[in-house]
């Protein structure tokens, strides 16, 4: 903590950019501006310096290498082969299998959480919500390792699942199921993003102002018409939202792929880690930071239209 | 997600007009159907810890895992990743938080969407980069556990800064440092004495959620060639499957446990909007900065 005089003190607790012309603090006779600059917002910045620095060296350094690199050949010049080689063959069928896994998983847990939220809205218990409430923020966070394991004996070659399912005479895995493939981990996914979905649409069903609703009844409007309408337009944006941060969520899960396949299913992020652990490509030392900057390619591109949607979704609502 | 639809409405526990009204039926099977999914996977842990793929009842799996030292070497390198990132963690964000809300409270958003950067970018990118940034740094770093906790203090911002963050919001910094300065107490006093025993329940909150990461945490630490606690836990489930999944049990359980508990008592500290995860915050949080933008 900067040590400033007390008498200073409220000068600075007004925030970052609450010093302006009405508040004749800084000498405003000669270049406020620049005085503004120099003493209010290098003062205020001082303290959150540490934390940026941070930032930088620990997150924004290494994202950024990984770009760089990515155009780098092994001699050091400047290429684009890594990224030839990085969207053909297998590692092409990766982005693709990643990008319908993150796809198929989001869409499902869309819906799904849709309904329940819509379920939870319409719930007259209080406990209920509670507990829903509480317990999506719980399962929203868990993944990883564990969650691979609990699935492996729920729906692994000897799960409880298969077992039961294969007592009624449907035995997944002579059906063409497999939790260890693609469409095993869409169902192992949807356990924390189904929770996320429920979160993220509870506020806005929430918030479906009772007077429309009302509105809606007392003109006479059915539910279809109120849902094409007034409800459905009001929900598309959180909802598509949602489905963008479910689908960064999935594409970039790691953990619980890794456990289940043992490194083996052909996804971006589970190719990426087997070219760290040595499966190097010769004469492509940089190939996996061509895969790592495709996968920010593709974050950035969900992460561009979730401002969009954003946008949109504010300007038409203000 | 609340400031799209513009002033959130009254919560109304029964649902709006007619047009709003969900029947009962659909209800209880939506909620029963998803319920189940939630439920099974659990039930199949415990299922299978006691029995594995045999018959009859034993705790086998949790004794032989006990009484493996190597159980007990990654479960004790993984707390002092933990420790040190607790450490850290709680070095670097009470100065930040605190200032932020004391001297600059206008960046508190910007802050905050900082904070979520490492949702954004995968961790297996991350990874990549470290190795490729900080590859030919000391062996001290690199070779050691310590990069580990080092970037955990990153990976974890995402959970560690918002709850930090409402709890300084909680109180009335300036007010609280202006009462300790004219009693003449110097900043480093008012920090120790006044502000970190009001900020407990905050910082209690960063030790439970920054701790439990770092003992799941898989992607980082097996890429790095770090056996913790989760990378043991999946090279013991290359062969012995109850045993993991034993584990797993016990692991998850760990997690839920202070998890629900920081989840109940910081929604009742700060209001329905603060429920949920930090994915969810980010889905708030871009909304706004997007509307800051504008």
């Amino acid at each position: 903590m900067a040590v400033s005089p007390a008498n200073k003190t409220d000068r600075f607790a007004e925030g970052f950019g609450g010093v302006n012309a009405s508040e004749p603090l800084l000498e405003p006779s000669k270049g406020g501006f620049v005085r503004v600059l120099r003493y209010g917002t290098w003062r205020r910045f001082m303290g959150v310096m540490p934390f940026l620095l941070y930032l930088g060296v620990f997150l924004l350094i290494p994202a950024l290498s990984v770009v760089v690199d990515a155009f780098r050949a092994d001699n050091g010049s400047f290429t684009l082969s890594n990224f030839s080689v990085g969207f053909s063959g297998v590692y092409f069928e990766s982005f693709k299998n990643s990008i319908q896994l993150s796809f198929f998983s989001a869409v499902i847990a869309t819906v799904v959480g849709l309904l329940v939220a819509l379920a939870i809205v319409a719930s007259p218990g209080r406990t209920l919500r509670a507990v829903v409430t509480a317990g999506s923020g719980v399962f929203a966070n868990t993944g990883g390792v564990p969650l691979a394991f609990s699935f492996i004996a729920t729906l692994g070659n000897f799960g409880l699942v298969t077992e039961l399912m294969t007592k009624i005479g449907f035995n997944p895995y002579n059906h063409g199921f497999s939790l260890y493939s693609v469409l095993g981990l869409t169902v192992v996914y949807e356990y924390f993003l189904i929770p996320l979905m429920v979160l993220i649409m509870i506020p806005p069903i929430d918030a479906l102002r009772k007077e429309w609703v009302d509105a809606a009844s007392s003109l006479g409007a059915s539910r279809v018409q109120f849902w094409r309408y007034v409800g459905g337009p009001l929900l598309a944006p959180p909802l598509l939202a949602g489905f963008l941060v479910l689908f960064t969520d999935a594409f970039a899960a790691y953990a619980t792929a890794a456990a289940l396949t043992s490194g083996t299913i052909p996804i971006v992020p589970i190719q990426i880690g087997s070219l760290i652990s040595g499966n190097v490509l010769v004469g492509h030392a940089h190939l996996g930071n061509a895969l790592g900057a495709g996968m920010i390619g593709v974050v950035l591109v969900a992460a561009l239209m979730y401002g969009l949607v954003q946008r949109r979704a504010s300007r038409w609502l203000r | 997600m609340a400031s799209v639809i513009g002033a959130p409405a009254p919560s109304t526990g029964g649902g709006g007009g007619n047009v709003l009204k969900v029947g009962k039926v659909f209800r209880s099977v939506v909620l029963g159907v998803v319920g189940l999914f939630f439920l099974v996977p659990i039930v199949s842990s415990a299922r299978f810890s006691f029995t594995g793929t045999t018959r009859g009842i034993s705790f086998s799996a949790y004794s032989k895992l006990l009484s493996d030292p190597q159980f007990w070497s990654t479960l004790f390198l993984s707390a002092k990743i933990g420790l040190g990132t607790v450490l850290l963690t709680l070095l670097l964000l009470i100065p930040t938080t605190v200032w932020v809300h004391w001297k600059a409270p206008k960046i508190r958003r910007v802050m905050e969407a900082l904070s979520l950067l490492p949702l954004v970018i995968p961790s297996v990118v991350i990874t990549l980069g470290v190795i490729t940034s900080f590859g030919s740094l000391p062996n001290i770093i690199m070779g050691t556990p310590v990069i580990l906790a080092l970037e955990y203090v990153i990976l974890a911002l995402p959970y560690t800064y918002r709850t930090l963050d409402s709890a300084v919001q909680a109180l009335d910094i300036k007010t609280l440092v202006e009462a300790g300065q004219s009693l003449g107490a110097s900043l480093r006093k008012i920090l120790w004495w006044v502000l970190l025993p009001n900020l407990r329940s905050g910082v209690l909150g960063v030790v439970v959620l920054a701790f439990a990461f770092c003992l799941g945490e898989f992607a980082v630490a097996s890429l790095l060639s770090f056996t913790t606690f989760a990378v043991y836990l999946v090279q013991i489930g290359q062969t012995q499957a109850s045993e993991a999944i034993a584990f797993s049990l016990i692991a998850l359980l760990f997690t839920w446990i202070p998890l629900s508990v920081v989840t109940v008592v910081f929604s009742r500290r700060s209001g329905r909007r603060k429920k949920g995860g930090a994915l969810l915050a980010a889905a708030q949080l871009t909304s706004e900065v997007v509307d800051l933008a504008e």
